[in-house]
């Protein structure tokens, strides 16, 4: 078995640990024996979706946000919409994740048009939202560990649902209590930094989410996940703390 | 006001005096009440100093103690703020401490180092002659958002300061842009070669155009987003520096040896601390003489005699066992140490020590940017990896990830256990400590071992 994973602009959405989720996904499915080939898609490079079972968005910075906003609209964004619509699996996180929506408003009023993929969008606060945080994923009856670091308050629309619940911390606006989006095989979440190494459940289910999309019904051997439990269950004592 | 003043500067040395006896070391606490009393306090205490101001993301520290060593050698009358108290109320506390109970410094000259959000805070206060800027790189994105903000909070900072000749690094074109916003004299000074034969790969913290957001190109890299970058598109250039760094003839493990350019004379020096990120630091140690008029054969001088600030590749030697301390906050941070680690031939333990209070950055995840990989591929030289701190399961998660063989791993929770099994060992060990982690480690050695308390 062979695993095309397809990361979207790797060149601007890189900020503080992204590159471990490719790296995570990558070592467990050479763990279990699968071949992988991860392939960037930065600025200036057409996408062609088919060529890949996986998509990855990660975060970036604003000022290198806005570089990529003219290369995303048009036929990038068609393609993107397009796979979704087919089922493609996606990882989107953050910035990558806003992305998906319809647009960002800043606070003061001005308002970038994202891809509209997804049903929801994002509205810029002055306060940012940062910190270690919680989430239960009820498709997974697991709690999920991150950090998240935005100031973007994302609301959804009737058409996709919340990742999961937050249990501490902000989530999607600090508001309605849920946290990230989710829309056929689109996994799109907050939690920057490295969201699949300490939260081996949802990376494995994201991983078996593409395999059987390519290759029917199939079982992911288990591994020795001692030190991701022990990684997941520090943070998330600790968070149960506060 | 007089009256408060004095009230103030004795409020903080009694406290300090107090804290003291209990052991600790006290560089914020004082300052804080100084302030309490007297919230412009620092205003006179400052008044007929010269103060320099060191300030960046990285090599604050010891850039600061490389200058310090400059004044030294030159014979100015200075103090320093030397324990690493850098905000508001730490810097106010050792302008107090150095200060007469009316509240008169003792000495000409205050070298500052500032913390890039408090330089704005501090530059209020004080006189100050030279900025000097080491460079901005991504650091606690928990704490300032963005670098642009960083970038914006040290210009804030500078508008502070009208009299002062600002040395930047023509290398980085994140805080060399300053020069751009602000109408201060500028000295820039930079490395005209590239540094290291193999380099680790790490993301560049700034491919765009900060200009016209079109892609660098680099006639040669450094490091990180440092070198010879120019846009294709807007014109953009890294600037000529003044004082810049001609040639690298050789960098070991122990130093450096490097020739700087200034107004066409040589100057030859030996750095001796190893790392291409110190050559930088040397290097605008060199350009803030230049601004103070300093005898540039001195300073050059000066870099081979200086004192390394605290776990900046502080060597500590106890009972036969070699230990290097080197402080990591930031992945370009850590992957100049990286960069100097796979470097070293010799068989040798690599430890960490990640926290995550507030000092350290409360996010860890920039770890998973660290190039660990190519620590892990020296194979054999890298005899074992040794993880501890409060996220030391993360950084065990790290290591196995990056295909470390899992016997050669072993987290150790305890800092006097650590510091025990570093002692044991027979090949020189590595510890890299968070900031937090390491005054930790430093206290946990000072008190096994006797060695001197970090704020002394």
């Amino acid at each position: 078995m062979e695993l095309k994973i397809g990361h979207l602009y790797p060149d601007v959405l890189n900020l503080y640990g992204d590159r471990g989720n490719i790296l995570c996904m990558e070592k467990r499915l050479q763990w279990r024996g699968i071949d992988v080939v991860t392939t960037g898609v930065p600025i200036g490079e057409p996408l062609k979706a088919s060529d890949f079972d996986l998509l990855f968005i990660g975060g970036g910075q604003d000022f290198e946000q806005e570089v990529l906003l003219a290369d995303l609209a048009g036929a990038k964004t068609a393609e993107l919409k397009a796979a979704i619509e087919d089922g493609i699996p996606v990882l989107a996180i953050c910035g990558g994740y806003q992305m998906l929506g319809a647009y960002y408003k800043t606070w003061d009023g001005h308002q970038c048009d994202f891809t509209g993929a997804l049903d929801l969008y994002t509205v810029g606060s002055k306060e940012r939202m940062i910190g270690n945080y919680a989430f239960a994923c009820d498709e997974l009856g697991v709690n999920v560990v991150g950090f998240e670091n935005h100031s973007g308050k994302t609301w959804l629309g009737p058409s996709v649902k919340p990742m999961g619940t937050v249990l501490a911390g902000f989530g999607n606006n600090g508001e309605d209590k849920t946290e990230g989006a989710r829309y056929k095989n689109v996994f799109a979440t907050y939690s920057h930094g490295c969201l699949l190494p300490k939260n081996p459940a949802l990376a494995d289910h994201i991983l078996k989410t593409a395999l059987e999309r390519k290759y029917g019904q199939i079982d992911l051997a288990p591994l020795d996940d001692h030190l991701e439990h022990s990684a997941h269950d520090y943070m998330e004592r600790r968070l149960s703390r506060n | 006001m007089k009256i408060r003043v004095l009230f103030s500067v004795l409020a903080c040395k009694l406290s300090r005096f107090a804290i003291r006896l209990l052991g600790r070391g006290g560089t914020d606490f004082p300052g804080r009440v100084a302030l309490k009393l007297c919230p412009d306090v620092l205003g006179h205490l400052a008044k007929n100093v010269t103060t320099v101001i060191v300030t960046g993301t990285n090599g604050k520290t010891t850039t600061s103690r490389m200058i310090e060593q400059a004044l030294a050698d030159s014979g100015i009358s200075y103090f320093a703020n030397k324990s690493g108290a850098n905000l508001l109320s730490g810097v106010t506390a050792e302008f107090a401490m150095h200060s007469s109970m009316t509240g008169k410094c003792k000495y000409d000259y205050a070298l500052i180092e500032a913390d890039e959000a408090a330089f704005k805070f501090i530059s209020r206060y004080v006189n100050v002659k030279a900025v000097v800027v080491t460079n901005v790189f991504r650091d606690q994105l928990d704490r300032y958002g963005e670098v642009t903000h960083t970038l914006d909070n040290i210009r804030l900072g500078i508008a502070n300061c009208p009299n002062a000749v600002l040395c930047l690094n023509a290398d980085d074109s994140l805080s060399g842009s300053l020069a751009e916003v602000v109408d201060n004299p500028v000295v820039f000074y930079g490395v005209d070669t590239p540094i290291y034969k193999n380099r680790v790969e790490e993301l560049s913290d700034a491919p765009y155009c900060i200009r016209c957001k079109h892609a660098y190109v680099y006639d040669y890299v450094t490091y990180g987003h440092l070198g010879g970058y120019r846009c294709p598109h807007c014109g953009n250039r890294r600037p000529d520096p003044a004082v810049s760094v001609r040639e690298v003839v050789e960098s070991n493990a122990e130093r450096s040896r490097i020739v700087f350019s200034v107004d066409g004379a040589d100057y030859p020096a030996a750095v001796n601390l190893p790392g291409g990120y110190n050559i930088y630091n040397a290097c605008a140690a060199m350009a803030c003489g230049q601004v103070l008029g300093l005898d540039l054969v001195v300073v050059a001088g000066s870099l081979s005699e200086f004192a390394c600030g605290f776990g900046r590749m502080e060597k500590f030697d106890i009972g036969g066992a070699s230990l290097r301390m080197i402080l990591i906050k930031n992945p370009a941070g850590c992957n100049q140490v990286l960069n100097f680690l796979t470097d070293i031939t010799e068989p040798f333990v690599f430890a960490v020590c990640l926290n995550d209070r507030a000092q350290d950055g409360k996010d860890v995840s920039w770890i998973w940017d660290v190039d660990f990989e190519r620590l892990v591929n020296m194979g054999d030289v890298l005899d074992k990896v040794l993880v501890s701190g409060v996220r030391a399961d993360d950084m065990a998660l790290r290591f196995r990830y990056a295909g470390l063989p899992m016997d050669k791993l072993e987290v150790i929770r305890d800092y006097g256990a650590l510091t025990k099994v570093c002692i044991a060992q027979d090949k020189p060990v590595y510890i890299m400590p968070t900031y937090t982690a390491m005054l930790d480690l430093r206290t946990t050695i000072s008190k096994q071992y006797g060695f001197k308390a970090f704020w002394e």
